[in-house]
């Protein structure tokens, strides 16, 4: 009646027994709605009518022309770059110092992985207030003596872009220092000696011993941050509702305001399908970059 | 026998409590903060204890949230039962197309809301003679101000556009760098300017003609509108940086006496008496004077927006009762406009029983004032479909920072309207079919 554990079946349907729940889930939650946004893509459909007319490429046809989707790709471009830039860069920075802290080092890990847990809607909240006009920022740039760097953060259209990339780092870099600080656990105290013993100094080290080391970790870091820079909604739509004007206007908030607000879910599909192959595009190449450096 | 006879007083017995206490439950949908107690709560409340047969809930969702979770809620045909929802040539279109709300025209005629709802409204929540939605309540706008600011600094209220730049000046020489708050970080604050703007140039013929006729958003009175507003930005009327400031800031500034004037409506009264405190009476409205020489005062009144029941709701009877409730008995209409809610229809008897604070008292009055040379819509942007008022909410920000010129305004106003308009997703004017 029932299956002798130690037989060829039993060894077969055992990994996929403990795969199905999370397999289920994952199907229903995620893969049968990106397959369903895959089909709206090819409708004109209202989201409100019982019936959606198929219109081919048209809506992908449609993104060529459209010169907002250019601006807001051109936005998401520069937003994920920054945030890259700070989260894998600056990440592996404190994560490197971290390392080499004992003192404090709880307290200041702590601090900084902090801000990962707050909810993205109290984030927004908390860096709206500060980039008021009249807010933290710029009072605290009056105090020290740089008024002169003081702005409106959230109303100038060369500013918004960045000062809001900066708000999403300050919430997620948490995460990038835990996931180097693991890495640089792993890596080989006998290396450090060796180049220690070579003559190398601090900044050599860490160039030729911490970094290729820290390879396969930056990948993981690089990827997860850049998915998580293109998904983002909550932040720009909480601060600036892509304002000023469209200066802060990125892939996520156009496709809310089509598909969403504006009842052209077939055309928000298409952003939407655009912006999953935009971010699988980069991180095959990311990888593929990647693994062309190990060979 | 005696047997089957204790089965049949068992049996009726037993359907007894079903038959007399069964409840109808509906869900009522209003715009607001979770958790947040509003009028419907308590008129819920009240309904609930008169009406053991029915059960209203009353679920709020955030403004920003309202549509975007109405619509997939209401097609997978699970929506609320009674809504509120925009009303006017754009908005419901696509629900009314997509047969998601019920026909009110029976319930219009059986319970004579003729009586009550004004043929104005009517006309914005009606097509193909047919009545949509209940339009609830109506809703202007006036230039809020501080009456101890102007009083300080020896301001009069102004009644004509020079008098009205005296004032912008003194404030700005007396050290106040944001005369007129805006909040346009939020966008849709600028376009109560815009709406009272266009009407004030247009007056209520010339929007008429552009929401039902063949007016276009680049006539003559539109682009002066928009270059007018554009002028008022560049001499800092709004202060240096109007578009970095959220609405909430700026409320919070203004009830703080830092702002001395703001352009808004009722909805923010409540929120003003638990900000201000005692120093409420600082605080008064007066309309904006005429923009021009000759023009001539047009207050803004729109209906916010309309009650919707879903079609196919099993408790449409119930909502229909709920609605007459709020706005047809004189209980129902004293409590709107005690929480500051003006409901449709003459206010006669309600208004005699009301207590509604001084400062509604004063947007009202302020109102009523110039009404006679005829209302145009306070919100427009609620009234167009979504992709012009995206494009309206961007094009008021560049205006406001310069980088956009009145005639380019218009123009991208205009072409995103013919696009609406093309696709049939305007209502057409509206009107009920005589029985």
């Amino acid at each position: 009646m029932f299956l002798d554990p130690d037989s060829k079946w039993a060894h077969r349907l055992n990994p996929v027994l403990f795969l199905l729940p999370a397999l289920t889930i994952y199907i229903v939650f995620a893969i049968y709605p990106t397959l369903s946004v895959i089909e709206y893509s090819f409708t004109s459909w209202d989201g409100i009518s019982p019936e959606r007319e198929y219109v081919g490429l048209a809506n992908y046809t449609r993104l060529f022309t459209d010169k907002i989707f250019w601006e807001a790709f051109r936005n998401t471009f520069v937003w994920s770059g920054v945030i890259i830039v700070i989260n894998v860069g600056l990440g592996l920075v404190i994560a490197a110092m971290l390392a080499r802290v004992w003192k404090a080092r709880l307290l200041i890990q702590t601090c900084i992985v902090l801000p990962v847990v707050i909810s993205p809607m109290a984030v927004a909240t908390i860096w709206r207030w500060m980039y008021q006009p009249s807010g933290v920022i710029n009072q605290m740039l009056e105090t020290i003596g740089l008024g002169g760097l003081a702005t409106p953060w959230l109303g100038s259209p060369d500013v918004v872009l960045y000062a809001l990339a900066l708000a999403h780092s300050w919430s997620t870099i948490g995460l990038s220092v835990i996931i180097f600080l693991a890495g640089l656990q792993a890596v080989d105290e006998d290396l450090y000696e060796a180049a220690k013993v070579d003559g190398a100094t601090p900044v050599q080290a860490f160039r030729y011993v911490t970094l290729p080391a820290l390879r396969p970790v930056t990948a993981v870091v690089f990827i997860l941050t850049l998915t998580q820079s293109f998904k983002v909604f909550d932040l720009v739509w909480a601060t600036t509702k892509g304002g000023p004007i469209r200066f802060s206007e990125i892939l996520s908030t156009y496709m809310y305001k089509r598909g969403a607000l504006e009842n052209q879910y077939g055309y928000g599909s298409a952003i939407g399908v655009s912006l999953l192959v935009i971010v699988s595009a980069a991180t095959v190449i990311y990888m593929q970059i990647q693994n062309r450096e190990d060979r | 026998m005696k047997n089957l006879a204790a089965i049949a007083v068992f049996g009726a017995l037993a359907t007894l409590p079903g038959t007399l206490f069964a409840q109808t439950e509906i869900v009522v949908w209003v715009a607001g903060e979770p958790g947040q107690t509003t009028i419907y709560d308590e008129l819920a409340e009240a309904f609930n204890s008169d009406n053991p047969d029915a059960k209203i809930t009353v679920v709020k969702n955030s403004s920003d949230l309202f549509n975007p979770a109405l619509v997939p809620a209401l097609s997978a045909g699970e929506g609320p039962d009674l809504f509120t929802f925009g009303t006017g040539p754009g908005q419901p279109a696509a629900l009314i197309a997509g047969g998601l709300v019920a026909d009110l025209t029976d319930s219009y005629f059986e319970h004579n809301w003729a009586n009550t709802i004004p043929e104005g409204i009517v006309i914005q929540t009606s097509s193909d003679g047919k009545l949509w939605a209940f339009g609830n309540e109506v809703e202007t706008t006036g230039m809020f101000y501080n009456k101890a600011i102007f009083a300080e600094h020896g301001i009069e209220v102004p009644t004509t556009w020079a008098e009205m730049e005296t004032a912008v000046s003194k404030l700005q020489e007396a050290g106040y760098d944001t005369p007129i708050g805006l909040g346009a970080a939020d966008k849709w604050p600028i376009s109560h300017w815009q709406s009272m703007m266009f009407g004030r140039y247009a007056g209520p013929d010339g929007i008429e003609d552009v929401l039902f006729g063949d007016g276009e958003w680049t006539d003559a009175p539109f682009v002066a509108a928009s270059a007018k507003l554009q002028d008022m930005g560049k001499k800092g009327w709004f202060g240096p940086t109007p578009v970095a400031i959220g609405y909430g800031e700026l409320m919070d500034r203004f009830w703080a006496g830092e702002v001395p004037m703001t352009f808004t409506g009722p909805w923010v009264i409540g929120g003003g008496i638990e900000a201000a405190g005692d120093r409420i009476g600082d605080f008064s409205v007066f309309a904006v004077p005429p923009f021009e020489e000759g023009q001539k005062i047009h207050p803004t009144n729109s209906i916010g927006s309309g009650w919707y029941i879903r079609n196919g709701s099993e408790g449409a009877d119930v909502a229909v009762r709920f609605l007459n409730s709020m706005f047809l008995e004189t209980e129902g209409r004293v409590a709107l406009l005690n929480a500051g809610t003006v409901p449709v229809g003459p206010l006669d008897d309600a208004l005699a029983q009301a207590e509604m604070s001084p400062l509604a008292v004063d947007i009202w009055k302020t109102s009523d004032d110039h009404a006679a040379n005829g209302t145009v819509p306070a919100f427009l942007d609620t009234i167009t479909p979504g992709s012009l008022t995206t494009v309206s909410y961007d094009g008021l920000q560049a205006l406001l920072l310069d980088v956009m010129t009145p005639e380019e305004f218009t123009s991208e106003m205009q072409n995103a309207w013919a696009s609406s308009k093309e696709a049939g997703e305007i209502m057409l004017p509206g009107g009920i079919t005589a029985r």
